[in-house]
């Protein structure tokens, strides 16, 4: 649907002004075309197509665009890849889209300093390829790493499996070139880190496209490690594996990821790809170390010790890199298998703290069993990050309702155990009525009131994060009043 | 200035008449010509709350006391009614080694929290200066480190979650307690760092990492100071796991306990006694190849005191009259290049020490001159040679003749338009230590 009510002549004047920013073979108009970003990789529910679409290839023609939108009072909104999970880069209700993947360069990479500045369109995975040769790589890899762009990364505040050692992205951006939601281009932070002020970069990561457009960002990058080591711990139970996940923390070993996959996951992975897991699993448990040697080697004996403690009943170590890519393609390969389990799934994004991982997955199970849904898991266990996939058959009448409301079922157990309802996926639009689960009408007043300051006009990337009625999120200012009311509960 | 007996009043009814200093008790809280009215010591955060809606309907102007060892920071406020003393908000309200995260009161020292911490032989991997009596609430507000962040990081890359009291006494959270949070903006992001000019830290959740079984220290000596940064580049871009990197000038390294005369390079390694075993061999023969001499320090816990702390014991040291105590950052790269900048644009003037973080490029240091001119003309000219690296320097301390010549925070930064606005959106009264940060926030 188009459904922004933009008039004609307006679009007509937005699309002309935009060809001559860009060129016309930057822009995107006709109805068919559009069609590819009417949604990103939330697929089955709030597909919105953009009154159009502009493709800039340079910081300036971004501010100018912007300042375009702002002058005709039209909302715009940043997209990358497209491969968010919370529908952050489909329109709210129409506008213009501008999409970074032509801003694809490396502008620099300093090996001494070991930093490097990409353009935000740049892929993520292209970043560690670049720099390997100098023997560094970028540490957040998401495992949509091979598509995803670094500006999405920033706006999502990405994680993946190895950052339950290294941090998530922003413990790794240390600058951003930004074009505010008023045209104006500003540095946050930069390569010489504590200049004294706000961190407004900090607050720019993870703003889900709200806050305004990163063009370019400077990454550190790190050494890679001397070694690595991949253990492969198979369980009967899901229940023994997360305590060896929270016994190998209590040792005070924090390996580089610890990933979890249930039995479902497995059978699914099995079916497609063949990694190799033993079928009658009930879970396995991916473990990987990586530093200097002598200090992986002392820490696999712990790890495997306390995998034996936990009833772990076979344990694998990869002897070769091929071994090692043998145990992670099954992971890698997890979401893209579960077609052979079910036609349709609902991801979800979810943390709790690592110790109540055995709670909430069984739980996790009630509920599915409740619902009548197959939930399969596959997550960042050591971070106690889950991921639980909803089956469902769009075809079957209330069969995505019911995944919905399991979905939203697991989200308050997640709060309730003291977690999250993202930890790397975002809220975006599917999850922005959740917020007031976890925040006070306080807390998310003062969240607002940044939005207000960088965003007066409301119309960046409108329709995000916040509750559908706190309509200040979305253009509707009315933040006069100084004093926020409520206290927020602890 | 008496103050009116309504207010004193108001406060007694809020903190109870224990609770309220007024009179000599002020002077230790004096900020370069201002004294307030009176300190306050809340014992709960709702005392914090109810103080500030006070300060709030009254005007007042509000300064956050952590254990005052950094107040020096910034401009001195330019409204002073109330010190806002946070001793009383100590305790530790939850630790769970298991989910490696600690949730505590702003107002506890950092020391009594590690020692807290122990049971689960865990830390929080924090050095600032002053670091024995510093507060959290005071570390986080100038978000303050040490050559620890070599491996973990600062407050930025530690704090979780938070907890803060506004100007008009709302309370709000921000993030959450566990380690991977993408929910609504990182507004915590904000408060770190912001001294005490957005809001009142209450209290915060930290990461908290296992305690190294064991840890070894070096001192890496060259004739050059040039070597020991290029070394340090060397082994910062290396498998090598350090968790100090330390690139100090002479005097520097003899304050530190340096066995050299010159420059010297400090390295720390953690981890398992082997493990430190086979990156010590690898150390030296690295340190080798830049013809540097390897010996071990004998000191090590009390060396890694020292090098947080060393700009602010050689301030106070005798020898020329005035001392000044700053930082500043380069690239990582542009380290040794910036200190000998500094040293050559003020050796006339000033006698110096300084000391690198290499891997992210942060310089600390002091000088001590005759007079106030020759301080200030120091820190001007060590800005501009920072400047034209295109770095910076702050200056943390100094005396009031120097603070008026030199501007403390230096030339505003992209972006400071924002911030004035945000400060205003936050605290439209400006009542939370106004004046003190950039651009007169
Ligand atoms: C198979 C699969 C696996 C995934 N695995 C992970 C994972 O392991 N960890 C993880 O964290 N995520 C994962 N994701 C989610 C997704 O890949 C990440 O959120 C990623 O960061 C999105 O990047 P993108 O370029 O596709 O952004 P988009 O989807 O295009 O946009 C995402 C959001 O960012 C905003 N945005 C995009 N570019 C910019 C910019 N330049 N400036 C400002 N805002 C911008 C958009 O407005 C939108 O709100 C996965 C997704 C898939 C499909």
């Amino acid at each position: 649907m188009n459904g922004s009510g933009l008039a004609p002549e307006t679009r007509t004047h937005l699309i002309r002004s935009c060809e001559r920013i860009v060129g016309p073979e930057g822009v995107i108009s006709a109805p068919d075309e559009l069609r590819v970003y009417e949604c990103d990789a939330l697929t089955f529910y709030h597909r919105v197509m953009p009154d159009l679409v502009v493709l800039p290839t340079s910081t300036q023609q971004v501010a100018d665009v912007v300042r375009l939108c702002r002058e005709a009072g039209v909302p715009f909104l940043p997209r990358g890849a497209g491969t968010g999970l919370s529908g952050g880069a489909t329109p709210d209700a129409g506008g213009v889209m501008i999409v970074l993947t032509r801003m694809n360069r490396i502008l620099d990479i300093d090996v001494p300093s070991r930093l490097a500045t990409v353009e935000a369109g740049f892929i993520n995975l292209w970043l560690t390829n670049a720099v390997k040769r100098h023997g560094l790589f970028y540490a957040p890899d998401p495992a949509s790493q091979q598509a995803c762009s670094i500006g999405g990364n920033v706006a999502e505040n990405a994680g993946g499996p190895h950052c339950l050692k290294y941090g998530v992205t922003t413990n790794h951006v240390l600058g951003a070139t930004v074009v505010l939601p008023d045209g104006e281009v500003r540095q946050l932070g930069g390569k010489i880190q504590d200049r004294p002020g706000y961190d407004l970069l900090g607050v720019f990561v993870g703003s889900e496209g709200t806050l305004g457009i990163c063009t370019e960002v400077t990454v550190r990058l790190l050494p890679q490690p001397e070694a690595v080591k991949t253990l492969l711990a198979v369980f009967r139970t899901i229940e023994e594996a997360s305590n060896a996940v929270s016994g190998i923390i209590a040792r005070g070993i924090i390996p580089v990821a610890m990933e979890m996959l249930d039995r479902e996951i497995i059978k699914a992975v099995e079916a497609n790809v063949k990694a190799g897991y033993p079928l009658d699993a009930g879970a396995v448990l991916l473990i990987e170390l990586d530093g200097p040697r002598a200090e992986i080697e002392a820490e696999a004996v712990g790890v495997e010790a306390t995998c034996r403690e936990h009833g772990c009943i076979e344990l694998r170590v990869a002897r070769t890199d091929e071994e090692r890519a043998l145990l992670w393609k099954g992971r890698k390969e997890a979401a893209g298998s579960v077609g052979r389990i079910t036609h349709h799934y609902y991801l979800q994004d979810a943390v709790v703290p690592r110790s109540k991982l055995p709670k909430i997955l069984r739980e996790i199970g009630e509920i599915g069993g409740r619902y009548g849904l197959i939930i399969a898991n596959v997550f960042h266990a050591g971070d106690g990050n889950i991921h639980p996939l909803i089956c469902f058959d769009l075809t079957t009448p209330g069969d995505l309702d019911r995944a919905i409301a399991a979905g939203s079922e697991i989200m308050k157990r997640c709060i309730e155990a003291g977690g999250s309802v993202s930890g790397e996926h975002g809220i975006g639009h599917e999850k922005r009525d959740y917020l007031p689960l976890m925040y006070s009408p306080a807390d998310l007043a003062a969240m607002l009131r940044v939005r207000a300051v960088f965003d007066p006009a409301g119309l960046c990337n409108p329709g995000k994060i916040f509750p559908a009625d706190r309509p200040e999120g979305h253009g509707d200012r009315n933040l006069q009043s100084p004093a926020m009311t409520a206290v927020s509960d602890r | 200035m008496p103050v009116a007996t309504s207010l004193t009043d108001g406060l007694h009814a809020i903190v109870g008449a224990d609770g309220v200093f007024t009179g000599p008790a002020l002077a230790e809280y004096r900020l370069g010509p201002a004294t307030p009215h009176a300190v306050v010591f809340p014992r709960d955060e709702s005392e914090v709350s109810r103080l500030l809606r006070l300060a709030w309907e009254e005007g007042l102007a509000v300064v956050p006391w952590g254990s005052g060892g950094h107040q020096s920071l910034g401009y001195p406020p330019s409204r002073y009614d109330l010190a806002l003393n946070l001793r009383r908000l100590n305790r530790v309200l939850e630790y769970e080694p298991a989910d490696m995260t600690a949730t505590a009161q702003a107002g506890i020292r950092l020391a009594d929290l590690q020692r807290h911490l122990e049971s689960g032989r865990q830390f929080l991997p924090l050095d600032p200066p002053l670091a024995s009596q510093a507060t959290l609430g005071g570390i986080l507000g100038g978000n303050l480190s040490g050559p620890l962040r070599c491996r973990y990081g600062t407050a930025r890359d530690l704090v979780l979650g938070i907890r803060v009291a506004h100007a008009d006494g709302t309370i709000t959270k921000g993030g959450a307690k566990v380690v991977k949070n993408v929910t609504g903006y990182d507004i915590t992001k904000l408060y770190l760092g912001s001294h005490g000019t957005l809001g009142v830290i209450l209290e915060a959740t930290f990461r908290v990492y296992p305690r190294p079984p064991a840890e070894q220290a070096w001192w890496l000596s060259t004739p050059e100071l040039e070597a020991a940064h290029a070394l340090a580049i060397r082994i910062l871009g290396s498998h090598l796991a350090p968790s100090r990197v330390e690139l100090l000038d002479g005097p520097a390294g003899r304050a530190c306990g340096s066995p050299a005369q010159g420059p010297a390079l400090f390295v720390s390694i953690a981890g398992v006694p082997e493990a430190i075993r086979a990156q010590a061999n690898d150390l030296a023969r690295m340190a080798g190849e830049f013809g540097s001499v390897t010996t071990e320090d004998p000191a090590a816990p009390r060396t890694w005191a020292g090098l947080s702390d060393f700009p602010w014991l050689n301030a106070e040291r005798n020898g020329k009259g005035h001392g000044a105590i700053w930082r500043g950052g380069v690239l990582p790269s542009d380290c040794a290049r910036g200190m000998r900048a500094i040293h050559e644009a003020s050796s006339e003037w000033a006698d110096t020490a300084m000391a690198a973080s290499v891997a992210h490029g942060i310089v600390r240091g002091t000088f001590r001159a005759e007079t106030p001119e020759a301080l200030a003309r120091s820190l001007a000219a060590s800005r501009e040679v920072l400047a034209a690296l295109g770095g910076f320097l702050v200056v943390l301390d100094a005396p009031a003749p120097v603070r008026a010549q030199v501007d403390v925070w230096g030339p505003p930064l992209d972006g400071v338009g924002v911030m004035q606005r945000l400060k205003a959106a936050f605290d439209a009264k400006g009542i939370l230590n106004p004046g003190r940060f950039v651009g007169g926030i």
